[in-house]
């Protein structure tokens, strides 16, 4: 709350000074001098400002399906309707009206169907740190990806952990789990050993079924609460230690 | 030597400011449209407790449309200061090129309405100031005035409305809903750069010929 607070009155004075600075710039430049432009400042200016907007143009990409044909499209609509039109407005609107339509009609290709059942553990702990699917993170970044991704909070986290990993000396992992996981709300973890992983992913091929459960979470606790699912058919050689132990 | 500035006639006064209100009126369908989008994006996206509030601080600290769509995203991930300050700097740095237009007609204007003026520097101000045809410095002074604090006025009203409209909209919907409806809605960030972007390159066309 507070935080906010600061945050944004840094953002707003930041924005408003370096904005103000732009502006004011030329008339910093050439106060009290009464002869034109360089035409070499000019020109430059000309031909900086294109190129900044098209990187511009560029990073604003990645924050859209920039992996689909859909902004793309709606981009050369945009364009198009300016260069005919020459109506900023009316090419906005339309443009973000087809961007809109495309990316939410059922056009996109289908989002990513996340696997976060035993077999697949979204988290991974070694000696090297804390991996969120394959990318080193923070523990901060694993809780926020989690929320991110929608994993409901009853759901059990799994946490696959490195055959060599110290746990019983490393206190990271305890950590993250009660100072990070419970803090954000998953208060059900569970610790997956890596060859138990391997295991059960050999048993998921050999089943060669789409993989027991996939997609609805609660859909995969209940599978291996009641041992149908994923759960291996031999029983483990030593409990695994639960998180709140 | 600076002209000197004397009140004009009540009668012309008035025929500038209608044209000033009347040259205003393409500016209140964008500004208040565009404004809106930004305000429900800065509301819907940003995760932040009193949106309406920081929508009307940022659009009347910064009058530049791009900045209010730019810090969204970064605003979201609450990314660090520098980095905001080097983003803005990078979309905002087009400004610098406008004030050189300017030099000579804002030439003796009284610091005050000058630093108001600087303020209000954005797209759509500088593109009807450049093009206004009062060769009266006075008359020329009292347009630009007039029409700056229109154009402010529709963009902060329509970015508070934006964020205000979600922000009661939130109490009947889930945000969930909210957010998955205004999905797409940042696309117009990036229509408003190509715009931007097609304008420059058509000027610079047209200087090359």
């Amino acid at each position: 709350m507070e935080n906010e607070f600061l945050y944004m009155t840094a953002v707003v004075a930041v924005g408003w000074a370096v904005t103000y600075a732009m502006r004011a710039l030329p008339f910093v430049l050439f106060a009290g001098r009464d002869r034109a432009l360089p035409p070499a400042v000019e020109r430059l200016g000309n031909l900086i400002s294109p190129v900044i907007i098209a990187c511009l143009v560029v990073y604003s990409y990645s924050g859209l399906q920039w992996r689909t044909a859909w902004p793309y499209i709606a981009g050369a609509l945009t364009v198009g309707l300016h260069i005919w039109k020459r109506n900023p407005l009316a090419s906005i609107i339309a443009g973000t009206a087809l961007y809109m339509c495309l990316a939410s009609c059922g056009c996109q290709t289908a989002p990513e169907e996340l696997v976060y059942d035993r077999a697949h553990p979204l988290i991974k702990f070694s000696n090297l740190g804390l991996q969120f699917r394959g990318e080193f993170v923070s523990p901060n970044k694993a809780v926020e990806l989690l929320e991110k991704h929608r994993v409901p909070k009853e759901s059990v986290i799994y946490i696959l952990v490195d055959s060599d990993y110290d746990y019983a000396n490393d206190r990271a992992m305890w950590v993250f789990q009660h100072n990070y996981l419970g803090k954000a709300g998953y208060r059900r973890t569970m610790l997956v050993h890596e060859r138990r992983a391997e295991v059960i992913n050999a048993q998921e091929q050999l089943k060669g079924s789409s993989g027991g459960v996939r997609g609805s979470p609660t859909e995969g606790l209940k599978a291996t609460q009641h041992g149908t699912g994923v759960r291996a058919p031999e029983k483990p050689k030593f409990r695994y230690k639960r998180a709140d132990e | 030597m600076s002209p000197k500035y004397s009140p004009a006639a009540p009668r012309e006064r008035r025929a500038v400011l209608r044209r000033a209100f009347i040259d205003s009126l393409p500016v209140l369908m964008g500004y208040t449209t565009m404004g809106f989008v930004a305000g429900v994006l800065l509301a819907a996206k940003a995760g932040l407790h009193h949106a309406p509030v920081w929508a009307f601080l940022t659009s009347a600290a910064c009058v530049s449309g791009t900045f209010n769509f730019a810090i969204v995203q970064p605003v979201a991930e609450r990314v660090s200061i520098w980095s905001v300050a080097l983003l803005v700097l990078g979309i905002n740095f087009r400004y610098a090129f406008y004030g050189f237009t300017m030099l000579a007609r804002w030439r003796g204007v009284p610091v005050l309405k000058k630093l108001f003026l600087i303020h209000t520097l954005a797209d759509e101000n500088y593109a009807l100031e450049a093009a206004c045809r009062y060769k009266n410095p006075d008359a020329n002074l009292l347009y630009c005035l007039a029409l700056s604090a229109m154009n402010i006025s529709y963009w902060i009203l329509g970015t508070t409305a934006g964020a205000v409209a979600v922000a009661v909209l939130e109490g009947a919907l889930d945000p969930d809903v909210i957010r998955s409806r205004t999905d797409g809605m940042e696309f117009a960030m990036v229509a408003l750069f190509l715009v931007i972007f097609t304008d420059q390159i058509r000027e610079l066309l047209r200087h090359g010929k």
